[in-house]
């Protein structure tokens, strides 16, 4: 008995703090489809649902370029940064070269530097190469990533030398051993880097604020912040809403889908920290 | 043997060193040189000696900005702690549906900042705010979460907790399941109840796990921008300015990007220093 | 092998796709001459742009005009300093705010109008010397010219104003105070229609509201006082410190509610003030023709004072960049906008002032003056407008006055001495770091 009781109230706290984190979005949602006058009320039921704020936010704002643009750049950013932390991350672990130690540990020394001291300058890079405004200002930057190599490495030293070894007597280029034995092994490594990736990328605000200046080219986070600040939702919070729920819905769908890959990655690259 | 191996590692991480030569090693060099020029994105650089430094110590509100960073960090650490490792015991201990449960509680750190910064601005709105109504429904007075100087940065930093929270649970739950059962077995035949064996087992094994949330929730914490940018713009009286926020607009709204690097190594640098002295203190615990 | 080649193709590909990203270009066109001329974006103004440019490039085929929209971005002038730092300026713009200039001048960013020939005459003769001194950059020369001005008055709820049982709108602070007594007496009287308070402001820290509020009313309290210049702070003290004792006494008694509201309270009726410009009265009469009974007063100065009164101007300028292949065709365009039909144009679609001297003289508008007896008022304060300083950091300067408003008027937790003790303070750390 005492144990049902138990169990019970286990439950019933599980719930309300379940609902704790759901409520907020399901606010959100619910409110991009009541109109102005009762969409700060607590209810989660529209009484006259309408589609009037969505319709604002298409009219106002590119969104859907948005969507395209954030896209574009963080499919780009993941695919390079996986592909290259996984080539630069194989030549640190399996190819015993002299210069792999210092390397490394150049690149574990750039994981501690806050990245507030190098944003400035990097702006200026991008200004001198002409890339303000440019998606590629966006992408190039974040192109390789000093936590994907070493995540790499270390996954790759659990692969056994002898392995390789084999592949390379049997006259496998080193290029080939990389794309036949060692990534195919390497699948919970490039799902892990790969959500983390994208997910950094795809949240990112700072960054297209500071490189990108017209709309047109604008992130999907990146849209949403200038919409909500610059006023054109007009004061209606449907609107803002309804751009907030554009902007979660991508990302909550995959995360629908795909949520053990999501939190083992994180748990994963916090452990490894 | 030796040569070759070298070319293979070179040229395999050769499009690291690229990358890292222009977007690594030069901002490096770059942000020192910087610090002593007035540069405003638009004319040429000028030399400027020791002014940025001068004015660095001069500036009021760049202080004030570090205090409202530590301030965050203070409230945001340990409601973390405490909710994480609440919700790590709590879920671990029920079967049906925990994985659902935790997904659920794991949403708001996948979700973009953005969103949940929206969302909250409403729930804390003064006159109509979601929690605001639902306080004065049960009688009790409105709350000023953002309009009050000494409430919005705990009220940031609450914020920050719900998004955050999730992620420390996960790894918390990890790091109990990896509490061997045999301890926890061997304590209750030597008659230990379940608080005992919490605190004298569960504890002590969680504590590199308990060092590792502290370690990554203060980096992230120094990060602060975003909440602070859409929220509040940094008020009221300057409250919720974060130290990045401050940086940011000194270089990009005022285009003082000389005395904006300036402002970043120092601040850097402090970083530097608080997570070295955690990580020293927390490992001796 | 191959799938390395692939990937690698790919993302190459992916990255030049993603290199061309829109740019602006300078079409060279071999018969004639092509000026990129950029507008505000917002609606009547782009109206207007559209119908100066069709006019002119009707009659001037020569000289062809491209109108673009200013970028719409997080500020006009992010847009512009990307612009300028990216070299991808147009030839004209006519939404300089004119704190800015002395950046853009320092960057070498813009033509000198000075070196026109015809450039004093009309400077003259549109705007006279007395206004124009104001615009002058630190070596003397020119390089903008102010196009258009929003003076900012007091708006008030006349039905309202009856109701408390206040006769006329008040000149003088302490009328303003005493009048506010008297509406919320009235207020708290009627408790069933919902609060009323005298005035509103955004009480956010934001620079730019700091124009409606405590700038409007230095220009007001100090007759046209600058706050800085020549290189150092030159400020009436004492007109800063009543200024930020004023509001602080309407926020202290919850004249001014400290609050945020989600609509616009004066169209709501909820206040019975608010310090706008002409734009906002054309805003309010297209959107909510007959909502509110609404009268134009100039705006509140301290008791003491005499004489005109001056409010802020919120002007916009006009400049020629730098990076222009025309400079004589892009100043004959610039006279073009600054000619006497396009102003009144300028009046009747975009409802802005234009700086003109004399312009109630003027007789191609007098028909609209007679039928726009409101911005005939407007009209008459553009000659007591001022414009911010030209000196660098304007925007700054103008967060340090926000931060001591939001200290001292706001929230009560200094007094004005301290007020105007720490903004001079801050401004002179501001100023002395750009020697």
């Amino acid at each position: 008995m005492k144990k049902a009781l138990l169990l019970t109230i286990k439950y019933a706290i599980v719930f309300v703090f379940a609902s704790v984190f759901l409520y907020p979005f399901l606010w959100m949602i619910s409110g991009t489809f009541k109109s102005d006058f009762e969409v700060m009320g607590l209810s989660l039921i529209p009484s006259h649902p309408t589609l009037a704020n969505y319709l604002l936010v298409f009219e106002r704002v590119p969104i859907m370029r948005a969507l395209l643009n954030s896209t574009i750049v963080s499919v780009t950013i993941t695919l390079s940064v996986v592909t290259f932390g996984a080539i630069v991350g194989y030549s640190l672990s399996k190819i015993k070269w002299s210069g792999a130690k210092y390397l490394t540990g150049f690149i574990i020394f750039t994981m501690l530097i806050p990245f507030q001291l190098t944003l400035i300058p990097t702006y200026l890079v991008i200004v001198k190469l002409g890339l303000t405004d440019n998606l590629l200002g966006l992408v190039i930057p974040n192109a390789l990533t000093a936590v994907s190599i070493i995540m790499f490495r270390q996954f790759f030293q659990s692969i056994p030398d002898s392995l390789l070894e084999a592949a390379r007597i049997d006259g496998c280029s080193e290029l080939e051993i990389i794309f036949k034995i060692v990534f195919p092994l390497s699948r919970p490594a490039f799902i892990t880097v790969g959500i983390l990736t994208f997910l950094t990328s795809w949240n990112d605000v700072l960054w297209p604020l500071i490189v990108i200046r017209e709309r047109s080219l604008m992130t999907l986070p990146q849209l949403v912040t200038v919409f909500v600040l610059g006023g054109e939702a007009e004061t209606h919070l449907g609107a803002e809403l309804a751009a907030s729920t554009i902007l979660a819905l991508p990302i909550i769908i995959l995360y629908g889908f795909f949520q053990k890959y999501f939190i083992q990655s994180f748990v994963t690259s916090g452990i490894k920290a | 043997m030796r040569n070759r191996a070298t070319i293979q590692g070179l040229g395999l991480s050769l499009p690291y060193l690229i990358f890292a030569s222009g977007f690594v090693l030069f901002p490096l060099v770059f942000s020192v040189y910087l610090i002593f020029q007035r540069w405003d994105g638009m004319s040429a650089a000028v030399y400027v000696g020791l002014k940025n430094i001068s004015r660095l110590f001069q500036d009021d509100l760049f202080y004030q900005s570090v205090l409202n960073t530590i301030i965050f960090l203070l409230i945001n650490v340990p409601l973390q702690i405490i909710f994480a490792l609440f919700f790590a015991v709590l879920l671990n201990s029920i079967r049906f549906l925990s994985g659902l449960f935790r997904a659920i509680y794991f949403a708001p750190v996948v979700v973009s900042g953005v969103v949940v910064t929206i969302i909250w601005q409403q729930l804390y709105g003064y006159d109509n705010g979601v929690l605001n109504s639902l306080l004065s429904g049960i009688g009790i007075a409105r709350v000023p979460w953002l309009t009050s100087p000494t409430i919005a940065m705990p009220s940031i930093a609450i914020m920050a907790t719900w998004k955050n929270v999730g992620l420390y649970t996960a790894l918390f739950m990890v790091g109990l399941q990896d509490v061997p059962i045999d301890l926890h077995e061997a304590a209750i035949i030597d008659g230990a109840n379940a608080w005992k064996r919490f605190y004298r087992i569960t504890i002590p094994l969680l504590t590199p796990t308990m060092v590792l949330v502290v370690i990554l929730s203060t980096i992230n914490g120094f990060s602060l921008f975003v909440e602070p940018y859409v929220m509040t713009g940094g008020g009221p009286m300057n409250s919720t300015m974060s130290t990045l926020l401050y940086i940011y607009n000194q270089a990009f709204y005022f285009g003082h990007f000389g005395y904006a690097a300036a402002l970043g190594l120092f601040y850097a640098a402090i970083i530097f220093i608080v997570v070295i002295i955690q990580r020293r203190v927390l490992k001796e615990e | 092998m191959s799938n390395a080649i692939h990937i690698t193709a790919l993302i190459l590909l992916a990255m030049v796709i993603l290199g061309c990203g829109p740019k602006t270009e300078q079409t060279l066109n071999n018969q004639r001459v092509v000026i990129t001329y950029w507008a505000a974006p917002n609606q009547q103004e782009m109206m207007l742009a559209n119908q100066l440019v069709s006019e002119w490039n009707k009659n001037n085929p020569d000289i062809h005009v491209r109108l673009q929209a200013l970028p719409a971005n997080q500020s006009t002038e992010e847009v512009l300093m990307a612009a300028i730092a990216a070299k991808t300026t147009p030839d004209v713009c006519s939404n300089i705010w004119p704190g800015t200039v002395p950046e853009y001048v320092r960057a070498n960013a813009l033509v000198s109008l000075s070196q026109f020939s015809d450039f004093d005459s009309l400077a003259e003769s549109r705007i006279g010397w007395d206004r124009m001194v104001q615009f002058r950059s630190a070596d003397g020369q020119y390089y903008q010219i102010p196009w258009k001005t929003n003076p900012v008055m007091m708006i008030y709820n006349k039905d309202l104003f009856k109701a408390a049982g206040i006769a006329s709108p008040p000149r003088t602070y302490s009328e303003f105070l005493f009048d506010a007594q008297k509406l919320t007496s009235y207020s708290n009287a009627n408790v069933g229609n919902g609060h009323y308070w005298m005035g509103y402001r955004d009480i956010r820290p934001i620079w730019w509201q700091r124009y409606f509020d405590f700038f409007t009313f230095y220009c007001a309290a100090s007759h046209g006082h600058p706050m800085v210049s020549n290189d150092s702070v030159n400020a009436d003290t004492n007109a800063i410190r009543s200024v930020y004792y004023f509001f602080q006494k309407c926020f202290s008694n919850q004249y001014f509610p400290r609050t945020t509201f989600q609509y616009d309270p004066f169209i709501a009726g909820v206040v019975a003030t608010e310090f706008v410009g002409p734009w906002t009265i054309s805003y309010i009469r297209q959107n909510f023709p007959d909502k509110i009974n609404y009268g134009i007063g100039p705006v509140p100065v301290p008791d003491s004072s005499k004489g005109a009164v001056y409010t802020y101007g919120d002007h916009k300028s006009i400049v020629i960049f730098s990076t222009t292949r025309y400079p004589m065709e892009s100043w004959r365009f610039v006279k073009y906008l600054l000619s006497v039909e396009s102003d009144l144009k300028l009046l009747e679609i975009a409802s802005q002032i234009p700086v003109r001297r004399d312009i109630l003289k003027e007789p191609k508008f007098e028909r609209f003056f007679n039928q726009n007896k409101i911005m005939k008022i407007f009209a008459e304060q553009s000659a007591y407008a001022k414009e911010v300083d030209q000196s660098y950091d304007q925007k700054e300067i103008f967060d340090s006055i926000a931060q001591e408003f939001e200290k001292c008027s706001v929230y009560g937790k200094e007094t004005s001495d301290e007020a105007a003790r720490n903004l001079l303070r801050r401004i002179k750390l501001i100023i002395d770091w750009e020697k």
